[in-house]
C-alpha cells in the first residue's frame, strides 16, 4: 500500500526520489546516505519516484494509508 | 535562518507555464528566480500532460471554426480574445518543442498522428513521452535562471498595493526565504483541495489564495472539473510502467463507453470535453457507473478525483488586458493560475490546458521582463520581514491545536459528496459555507505543526479553505446553470443575468462578489431559440420552461 520500503540493495543513494517527490514523503538520511520514507501517509501514489529512480529501487502499490473520500 | 534574494522577475511554480515564463523573461536579459514547492519540471499537472493542440492552417485547420467550437462548448462565456491568442500562438509552442527534440506519436507510415476535434476546426497531437517539462528545466538552467526547488511560497509581499516580492519556507528545515522582486509571476496551477485521485495531490490553490489575500480578483470558481477514477483504487492510476516505456498517461487502454446501472449510456450528453453527464446519472439514482474496457470487462468509476479544481481554464486570477498582467500592480499570472476564461464554462478538448499554459507562460515571461526593466525595486523593510516571520511560523510555535492533515481531511470529507460542488443547490451550498466558515474561523487560527513538513501542510490548509470559500460563494452567486456549473434550483442558462464572469475580491476584509458581463460583441445571437443556442440538455430544464411558459 502506497510507497513500499525502498530496496536498499539496489538504491545508490543519489537522492533523486527526495528531490522529485511533489509531496515531500521521502527524506535523505545524510549520515547514512540512504532515503527514508518519512511521511508515508502523504504518499499520493503518483509514481514519479518509480519512474525517475535510476536504480529501479522503488515500488508503489495501490491504496493510500489514509481513507480516500470520493464524490460518488 | 533567513536569507533574502534579489531578482528582477520572480516566478512561482515550475510547471510548463512557470518554466516558459522564466525562459522567456531570461531571454530579455533580466535576472530570474523560479521557485517551486516540489521540483520544477516534475511538479503540478504538467508531468501528466500528454497532448498539445497546435493550430496550423497547413494541417487543414480553420481558426474561425475552432473558435466557434470553443465558444459553443464554453457556453458563450469564454473570452474569445484569449482563446484566439492561445490558438494563434500554439504552433510556435509545437515548433519550440520540436527544437528541443520532444517526440510526438506517429502513424505507422511515419507521419504525425493527429486526432481531429469532434467539433471540427483543429486537431490534437500527442507526446511520445512527456519530456517537455524536463527539457524546459534544462533550458531555463542553461540560460541562467536560478531555480529553488522544494520551497513553498507562503505569501506575497506588497508595498502601497504593489507586489514587491514574496516569502516562503524550505521543505527541509522551514528556513525563511525572502525574495525581493520587481515583478512576480504566479504560475502555481489550478486550485485543488489536495485531491485524492489524479496525481496532483500537491495542488492546494496557492496561486489564487496568495493573490486574493493581497487584493487580486479571482474568477471561474463555480465551474467544476469532473475527472473520475477507478472505484477499487481511486487514488492509483497504474501508469508508471507505460510512462517508463515512453507513453503518456492517457495513452493506455481507452474505454469504449460509459454505462449506467441500467446498462444505458448517460442520458444527458454535452459538447466538448468533460461535463456533468455522469453526475446527473448518479443523482437520478442510476449509478454506479462503469466503463466498458476494450477487452469487454467493466470497470466501476468513482467521482471527485480532482476535488477542488475548476475545469481547466475557467478559474484563476483575473487578468488586466491581454499581457498576463493582473489587476494588482507588479503581479502577473500564467497557466491555470491565470483566470482569462480562454475556455469558458467547460473544458473544450484534449491538449488545450497545456497549450494554454505554454502560450501564456511565453507571454508572461516577455511582458513581465519588460515591466521589470522599466520598474524600480522597492525595498522590503526589516520590520516587514519580522512580521512575515511571525505569521509564517505561528503553527510551529503553538503548543496545542489542530493538525493540518486532519483539517484538510475534514474539509475534503465535507465537500467531496457530489451533491455539494457538482449537483448544487442553495440550501446545501449555504450549509457547506457555514461549515467552511467554522473551519476558517475556529480551526485555522489554531493549526499546529511539529516540523517543516507539517508547516507546509498548515499553509496549504489555509489556502485550501480560502479557495473552498471562494468556490462556494461563486457557486451561490451564479443563480443559473452553465457548462460545468449546475444548480438544481436554477436548472437553465439565464442569458439575461449571467452571460458574464463572477469575480471575487477582498474589499475591506469582506469577500465581495462582482459581476462583469461578456462584452456586447461576443454575446451569442439571442434571436437563436434557446434550445438551439444550448444543445446540451440538463435535468429539470424542460420542467422549468413548462412552468414558466
Amino acid at each position: 500500500m502506497s510507497i513500499e520500503p525502498i530496496n536498499l540493495e539496489l538504491c545508490t543513494g543519489c537522492g533523486t526520489c527526495q528531490d522529485i517527490c511533489p509531496v515531500d514523503v521521502i527524506r535523505m538520511d545524510t549520515a547514512q546516505g540512504i532515503p527514508v520514507i518519512k511521511y508515508r501517509q502523504d504518499c499520493m501514489l503518483c509514481q514519479l519516484c518509480v519512474v525517475e529512480c535510476p536504480a529501479n529501487a522503488i515500488t508503489v502499490t495501490p491504496g493510500r494509508l489514509s481513507p480516500v473520500s470520493v464524490s460518488w | 535562518m533567513t536569507e533574502t534574494f534579489k531578482t528582477d522577475v520572480l516566478v512561482i511554480g515550475g510547471g510548463m507555464a512557470g518554466l516558459l515564463t522564466a525562459i522567456k523573461a531570461r531571454q530579455q536579459q533580466v535576472e530570474v528566480i523560479l521557485v517551486d514547492k516540489a521540483y520544477a519540471g516534475k511538479s503540478g499537472q504538467s508531468p501528466y500532460a500528454d497532448s498539445l493542440c497546435p493550430f496550423n492552417r497547413k494541417w487543414g485547420h480553420n481558426l474561425e471554426k475552432w473558435l466557434h467550437a470553443v465558444n459553443v462548448s464554453g457556453e458563450y462565456i469564454n473570452n474569445p480574445e484569449w482563446t484566439k491568442l492561445v490558438l494563434e500562438n500554439s504552433f510556435a509552442i509545437y515548433k519550440l518543442f520540436k527544437s528541443w527534440n520532444i517526440e510526438f506519436h506517429k502513424n505507422p507510415d511515419g507521419s504525425l498522428f493527429k486526432k481531429e476535434m469532434p467539433d471540427g476546426g483543429g486537431s490534437t497531437v500527442f507526446f511520445h513521452k512527456n519530456q517537455a517539462p524536463q527539457a524546459a528545466r534544462k533550458e531555463a538552467l542553461k540560460l541562467g535562471v536560478r531555480i529553488f526547488d522544494r520551497l513553498m511560497i507562503t505569501e506575497l509581499i506588497t508595498s502601497d498595493s504593489k507586489v514587491i516580492g514574496a516569502a516562503g519556507i524550505t521543505a527541509e528545515n522551514a528556513d525563511l526565504r525572502i525574495f525581493n522582486s520587481k515583478v512576480t509571476v504566479m504560475c502555481a496551477g489550478a486550485a485543488g483541495f489536495k485531491p485524492n485521485g489524479w496525481p496532483i495531490h500537491e495542488l492546494s490553490g496557492d496561486s489564487d489564495a496568495l493573490a486574493y489575500r493581497i487584493g487580486a480578483e479571482v474568477l471561474g470558481k463555480e465551474f467544476t472539473d469532473t475527472h473520475m477514477g477507478n472505484r477499487k483504487t481511486p487514488a492509483f492510476i497504474p501508469f508508471a510502467e507505460q510512462m517508463k516505456a515512453g507513453a503518456g498517461p492517457n495513452t493506455g487502454p481507452k474505454f469504449r463507453r460509459i454505462l449506467n446501472a441500467e446498462g444505458d449510456p448517460p442520458h444527458f450528453k454535452g459538447t466538448g470535453g468533460l461535463w456533468l453527464s455522469n453526475e446527473f446519472e448518479i443523482h437520478a439514482g442510476r449509478g454506479p457507473l462503469s466503463a466498458e474496457m476494450p477487452d469487454g470487462s467493466m470497470m466501476e468509476f468513482a467521482g471527485g478525483t480532482t476535488l477542488g479544481l475548476a475545469s481547466h481554464k475557467t478559474e484563476g486570477i483575473v487578468p488586466s488586458g491581454l499581457t498576463c498582467a493582473t489587476t494588482v500592480d507588479g503581479l502577473f499570472a500564467a497557466g491555470d493560475a491565470l483566470g482569462n476564461m480562454a475556455a469558458g464554462a467547460k473544458y473544450p478538448f484534449m491538449g488545450f490546458a497545456i497549450t494554454h499554459a505554454c502560450v501564456t507562460g511565453c507571454m508572461a515571461g516577455k511582458n513581465a521582463a519588460d515591466y521589470a526593466a522599466a520598474s524600480p525595486r522597492n525595498t522590503i523593510t526589516t520590520e516587514e520581514i519580522n512580521a512575515v516571520r511571525q505569521r509564517t511560523f505561528k503553527p510551529l510555535n503553538r503548543k496545542g491545536g489542530f493538525s493540518p492533515r486532519w483539517v484538510i481531511d475534514v474539509l475534503k470529507n465535507a465537500l467531496s459528496p457530489y451533491f455539494i460542488l457538482y449537483i448544487k443547490h442553495e440550501d446545501r451550498l449555504r450549509g457547506a459555507l457555514t461549515y467552511i466558515n467554522f473551519i476558517r474561523s475556529h480551526l485555522l487560527s489554531k493549526l499546529i505543526a511539529s516540523d517543516a513538513h507539517e508547516l507546509r501542510l498548515a499553509h496549504e490548509a489555509c489556502n485550501i479553505v480560502l479557495n473552498a470559500e471562494i468556490k462556494l460563494r461563486s457557486s451561490l452567486a451564479r443563480k443559473e446553470s452553465r457548462g460545468c456549473h449546475y444548480r438544481e434550483d436554477f436548472p437553465y442558462r439565464d442569458d439575461k443575468n449571467f452571460l458574464g464572469w463572477i469575480k471575487l475580491k477582498d474589499i475591506d476584509g469582506k469577500m465581495t462578489t462582482l459581476f462583469e458581463p461578456v462584452p456586447e460583441k461576443y454575446r451569442p445571437d439571442l434571436s437563436i431559440p434557446y434550445e438551439r443556442r444550448y444543445t446540451a440538455r440538463i435535468p429539470g430544464e424542460l420542467d422549468h420552461f413548462k412552468r414558466t411558459l
